[in-house]
């Protein structure tokens, strides 16, 4: 497996696994969609992104089965929906789970934060991530507040379906989180005590070398 | 305490949506830059243009905060023009002050606009009683952001000196090594200076490349630093690379390390200092959120007397380290 391709196990991996069977040309007008939407509530980040126009970009939701290749030109930008994208094809590779890109998008998370510690992986051209970065966080983007606002009056109920499924979503992954603990319980078990022992190793090397300095310390005196 | 002490806080904002973070945040001032090489943040796809300035001047007064427009680079010899627009066009749209560090540009906005209020920047190195009062008499500077090598007992004896010429301090954020404004480390490199270009490091010359060991930072081709897999990776600016030598491998200038100085906050206002600067404009409205509020939170507990509330920011800092930097010198 790439590096950083190691997904968390989540609601989203299983839904990835779900859409597995899927071709990705199904999810393309959703996508599509999804992009009318941006260029419409959030015309600024296409105008940040002007400089990268010819610059794509590859985001990788590393727990779906599919990417996403992003090309941020104003006049005709392209969101695709692609089983495999190559490194050699785009100009980077942003890469990370769904739900962090999500966050990351909305400015909920900072991404230097999450980039330093590896929750999420760059490579390629660091400039025009940058750019992205900057542009998206930027936006201020609500994607509940974008998505709903599309439906006029029934805007309102729409934001208390969303915010319900919001809810039920969290308790779904308290209960992953749970069964994930279950299913590693051994593991962690045996490698504790794995712990617990090399723990010990190193205290008795110590004092083994404590020992060892004071023996040759008494010798050399004896000398 | 008397409402004179109170020193205003004063963060950063790369973006529109950054700004309304930091006012939200309980900003008293936002300080943001134009999207050119102006400004000492001029980074891909941050910055304001000139409507989305005045947006976010209209956004920080309709909230009782003030804006504040870093124009901080030295301009190109000859080539004035853009640094002169930039003062030009912030005077005009309501900027309540201008950070400038060029005193041929602070010439100019004196000239130009004496109503206009003038900041000295850190990238003026400004940081003794005599070349403060130079400032302040030729160009009527009202605050000077003082660079990030002295002590609060330093500090408290300065403002004794200067006053009534007001002083900022950084109290969160990023370290330079001390030399800011003269600073020439990345243009060795990368041919760009955050003291020309508005640019340390460039992404554009940043790479990072992973491997089953970790993950290796470069600049212009070089490799600056190498990160276990469990270890917090960095940005790779030279002056906090991981250099060989003496067959060991160790931060040779400055380690990367973030300024954090919640806890030495009632020293720093009993010092006397005008206003508390948080860097960051490159980073996004999360962190500008999350330190905004906590110094928020920590700068109204030491004024109420209730002391300093004990807040996490570990999770933001860069190398997940913190220091209180010269301002204890707990290194000596």
């Amino acid at each position: 497996m790439e590096q950083g391709r190691v997904p968390p196990f989540s609601p989203v991996l299983l839904l990835g696994m779900v859409l597995k069977p899927v071709r990705p040309s199904l999810l393309q007008p959703l996508f599509d969609a999804m992009l009318r939407l941006v260029r419409r509530r959030h015309p600024d980040i296409l105008e940040r992104m002007e400089p990268f126009a010819e610059s794509s970009v590859c985001i990788d939701p590393v727990d779906l089965p599919f990417m996403l290749l992003l090309e941020p030109n104003p006049e005709n930008p392209r969101l695709t929906v692609r089983r495999h994208i190559d490194a050699d094809e785009v100009s980077a590779t942003v890469r990370g789970p769904l739900e962090t890109l999500i966050a990351l998008a909305e400015g909920k998370v900072d991404g230097d934060a999450l980039f330093f510690t590896r929750q999420l992986v760059v490579e390629g051209d660091t400039e025009v991530v940058v750019a992205l970065r900057n542009a998206v966080d930027g936006a201020g983007i609500d994607l509940i507040e974008d998505f709903t606002a599309l439906l006029g009056p029934l805007a309102r109920p729409a934001r208390a379906v969303a915010g319900t499924a919001l809810g039920l979503l969290g308790r779904l992954r308290e209960d992953v989180e749970t069964l994930r603990r279950s299913l590693i319980a051994p593991a962690v078990q045996s490698s504790d005590a794995q712990s617990a022992r090399i723990g010990e190793l190193e205290a008795e090397i110590q004092a083994l070398r404590k020992q060892a300095r004071g023996t040759r310390a008494a010798r050399g005196q004896e000398a | 305490m008397t409402e004179a002490a109170r020193p205003e806080l004063v963060c950063p904002a790369g973006t529109p949506a950054a700004l309304k973070s930091a006012v939200d945040a309980g900003a008293d001032c936002v300080y943001v830059g134009f999207r050119d090489e102006t400004n000492a943040r001029n980074f891909p796809g941050l910055n304001f243009n000139r409507k989305e300035l005045a947006g976010g001047i209209a956004y920080a007064h309709a909230n009782g905060a003030k804006l504040l427009v870093a124009i901080n680079t030295f301009p190109r010899a000859g080539r004035p023009e853009l640094w002169h627009r930039a003062v030009d066009d912030a005077a005009e749209l309501g900027a309540d002050a201008l950070i400038l560090a060029d005193v041929g540009l602070l010439d100019y906005a004196a000239r130009r606009h004496p109503e206009a209020r003038l900041h000295l920047s850190v990238q003026a190195a400004a940081s003794n009683p005599a070349a403060i009062a130079f400032y302040a008499e030729r160009f009527g500077v009202k605050r000077v952001v003082l660079p990030r090598v002295l002590t609060v007992q330093e500090i408290a004896a300065l403002n004794r000196r200067i006053r009534p010429v007001e002083t900022e301090v950084f109290v969160f954020g990023g370290l330079c090594v001390m030399a800011e404004g003269r600073c020439s480390l990345s243009s060795y490199v990368t041919g760009q200076s955050p003291n020309v270009n508005g640019v340390c490091s460039p992404a554009a010359h940043v790479r990072y490349v992973e491997s089953p060991e970790g993950i290796a930072s470069q600049l212009g081709g070089f490799t600056i630093n190498r990160f276990g897999r469990n270890e917090p990776a960095g940005y790779p600016t030279l002056c906090k690379g991981r250099f060989i030598a003496g067959g060991k491998a160790s931060y040779l200038f400055e380690e990367p390390t973030s300024l954090n100085t919640l806890n030495i906050l009632p020293e720093l206002i009993a010092a006397g200092v005008t206003a508390f600067k948080i860097e960051g404009r490159q980073r996004g409205r999360a962190y500008v959120a999350a330190v905004v509020r906590a110094f928020r939170q920590g700068v109204d507990a030491v004024l109420a007397g209730r002391g300093v509330p004990d807040i996490d920011l570990d999770a933001i800092t860069e190398g997940g380290r913190q220091t209180t930097g010269a301002y204890e010198r707990a290194w000596r």
